[in-house]
């Protein structure tokens, strides 16, 4: 086990930069998932940890050693990669078995070895199969199977379960979740599924163009995201957005638009200038329909209603500004209804209008 | 078929009709003629003497004598020669060929060119090559202080030379399949190797070869169908001599037909040659199915 940091590491391309100047520090043990859009230089990042790629600035280190210019081999990680990368004339066997081969063991400890990462797995009966006689979530055993029979350090996994159905993913989502307890190897994790990223990692490394947006565990850019990319990146549905002009009421700090104009808890209203122009964030969770003695309930029409069985989502309207609704399924209001709806006091984000900062 | 109607049916007859006809005229028909040569006795050199049905005469003569037996003994020398050639080289310069390095799409298709000239121009130029005084291999071990070479005239070095120009020729083929075959290969199991840390040796021996062998068959195959048929180069360098030297199947069934004008035989040895080939089209069908199962 080791750990893994990452200082200014910079990647080009020719002249095109894909990667500019990535700080990263991972723990020993920990589960780290690289998150974000296609082309955010995550799957890049990877890869120049694996060694695949050169590193063109900056610094890796495994284990607190610089391994900038180490081969791949030398540098103690195993990868599972997108497509599996399966031998596809080699049965399951042979497969980890010539990923031992470098290692130079006898016959019984690579037998040994085989044969605990398959009880582990449950790969026992497939051993004697080629990949083209296994489903998909198989192959993807069989790829961990192979990563995991060389004891690596770190454990690379490069967007490993965009190839299986949606409840395949689920299945072996828990699977890797259960081995990492296990094993408690260090993990780097690439995905642009939210999903995998919240229920996998102990920490979520947000990237958009070749930059890091944020670092933080689950919890923390779900509920406190840095910027206007993150709030919209994480969740589904994405963040509800308004901009806002922020007024000096009569009680306290007053945000405005053509919309609707809505009173601010006071904390968040401190950090607010008359005047300034702000984006007003409220995940969909945090919409509610308002019962009788709410004050400030906005109102809106009701455009669209998706019914999800437990919940529904409701798509609202006021004038030109449209928002989603994440309410009981037993709640939900009719279509072209009028309906009145309030944020939840804490769940409302501020962010300037500007930089897109978190204020 | 179940879908296309009776008209439809008719249709598709009438547009395969030329091609049909033309294949007849060209193939079929000629094929069919030369069975009803091979059982009969026709001279060319005197066409007015009735051309007698003599049975299986003339295939006793071809298997039984020596000239033929000593041009398939020929024929297979050359073609295990060149064949292991072309191959060994064909797949290291496709190795070569499909690295990303500067330039290697030029060096590709110069290195292709041999592929593209006619056998009897490749017979011609390598002719000037090997020719006895004036010819520039002579002319360069010469500089060296090597005696000349007597490449094309002596029986020892006659099918030597054959078999460098045909190499020469077709090694492009074998490169061009294999760098084909070899770019459409995955890159992930490459990179899982490298990470993995096994050697290039045991990569190519345990990744690549075993990835690349249904299309190494085909060309194989398609390789030595060519090679059983080899004339051209054969004709006009040496014509079949030194003596037999290099008389390949071809050039004896040439020789039997337009040199003796004895049709018949001719006739019945292209026959034999058209079984031995069938059998290793067979063989390769065969062994095609064999690998689509395995896999």
């Amino acid at each position: 086990m080791a750990s893994v940091s990452l200082t200014n590491v910079v990647k080009a391309f020719g002249a095109f930069k894909v990667v500019h100047g990535v700080d990263l520090d991972i723990a020993d043990g920990e589960f780290v998932v690289l998150l974000g859009p296609s082309g955010c230089g995550k799957t890049t990042t990877l890869r120049m940890v694996a060694g695949l790629e050169d590193v063109n600035g900056g610094e890796i280190r495994i284990a607190g050693e610089v391994i900038n210019d180490r081969a791949p081999k030398d540098r103690k990680i195993a990868m599972v990669f997108q497509n599996y990368a399966l031998y596809p004339h080699m049965t399951v066997r042979q497969n980890m078995e010539f990923a031992l081969k470098p290692q130079r063991l006898s016959k019984a400890e690579v037998d040994a070895k085989i044969a605990g990462v398959a009880a582990m797995l449950g790969l026992d009966v497939l051993l004697h199969r080629k990949p083209a006689q296994l489903s998909g979530g198989q192959r993807q055993r069989v790829a961990m199977g192979r990563a995991m029979v060389r004891t690596p350090e770190v454990f690379l996994f490069d967007e490993p379960l965009s190839n299986l159905d949606a409840k395949l993913r689920t299945q072996v989502r828990m699977e890797i979740a259960k081995l990492h307890k296990q094993l408690g190897t260090t993990v780097i994790y690439v995905t642009h599924d939210q999903v995998e990223a919240m229920t996998l990692a102990d920490k979520i490394v947000i990237m958009k163009d070749g930059h890091i947006e944020q670092i933080g565990s689950p919890e923390e850019v779900f509920a406190r995201p840095k910027n206007l990319f993150v709030a919209t990146f994480i969740g589904s549905p994405s963040m509800n957005l308004f901009r806002m002009t922020a007024e000096r009421g009569d009680t306290g700090t007053v945000l405005s638009s053509p919309a609707f104009s809505l009173l601010l808890p006071v904390e968040l209203g401190a950090k607010l200038k008359p005047g300034q122009a702000v984006t007003l964030g409220v995940r969909p969770s945090d919409v509610r329909l308002a019962q009788a003695g709410d004050a400030d309930a906005i109102e809106a029409r009701v455009e669209v209603v998706e019914y999800l069985g437990v919940e529904a989502l409701v798509d609202l309207r006021i004038g030109t500004q449209e928002f989603i609704a994440q309410i009981p399924a037993s709640e939900r209001p009719a279509l072209d209804q009028a309906v009145k709806v309030v944020f939840n006091p804490a769940g409302l984000h501020l962010f300037d209008s500007e930089s897109g900062q978190a204020l | 078929m179940g879908y296309v109607n009776r008209r439809n049916r008719t249709i598709a007859g009438v547009f395969l009709l030329p091609t049909a006809a033309v294949l007849f005229l060209t193939t079929i028909y000629p094929m069919l003629y030369a069975l009803y040569l091979s059982f009969r006795n026709y001279d060319l050199a005197k066409p007015f003497i009735p051309r007698i049905f003599v049975g299986l005469a003339n295939f006793q003569e071809v298997l039984t004598s020596g000239p033929f037996l000593h041009s398939m003994l020929i024929t297979f020398k050359l073609m295990g020669v060149t064949l292991f050639f072309q191959f060994v080289i064909g797949v290291g310069l496709a190795l070569l060929v499909t690295q990303r390095l500067p330039g290697m799409a030029a060096i590709r298709t110069l290195l292709l060119i041999p592929m593209m000239i006619s056998p009897v121009i490749v017979g011609l130029v390598w002719l000037f090559i090997y020719f006895p005084e004036l010819g520039y291999f002579n002319y360069f071990i010469g500089l060296i202080g090597i005696n000349p070479i007597p490449w094309i005239t002596s029986t020892q070095w006659a099918l030597t030379a054959i078999a460098i120009a045909d190499i020469w020729q077709w090694t492009p083929f074998v490169m061009m399949g294999t760098a084909a075959a070899l770019q459409s290969l995955s890159p992930e199991p490459y990179e899982a190797a490298r990470i993995d840390g096994n050697s290039n040796i045991d990569v190519f021996l345990h990744v690549t070869l075993p990835q690349l062998k249904p299309v190494l068959i085909s060309l194989l195959f398609l390789r030595a169908i060519d090679a059983f048929k080899i004339y051209d180069i054969i004709f006009v360098l040496t014509k079949g001599g030194p003596g037999d030297a290099t008389e390949t199947i071809a050039l004896y069934i040439y020789r039997q037909s337009f040199t003796f004008w004895r049709m018949g035989v001719g006739a019945a040895a292209s026959f034999v040659s058209l079984i031995i080939i069938s059998v290793l089209i067979t063989l390769f069908f065969k062994s095609m199915q064999k690998s689509a199962a395995a896999r």
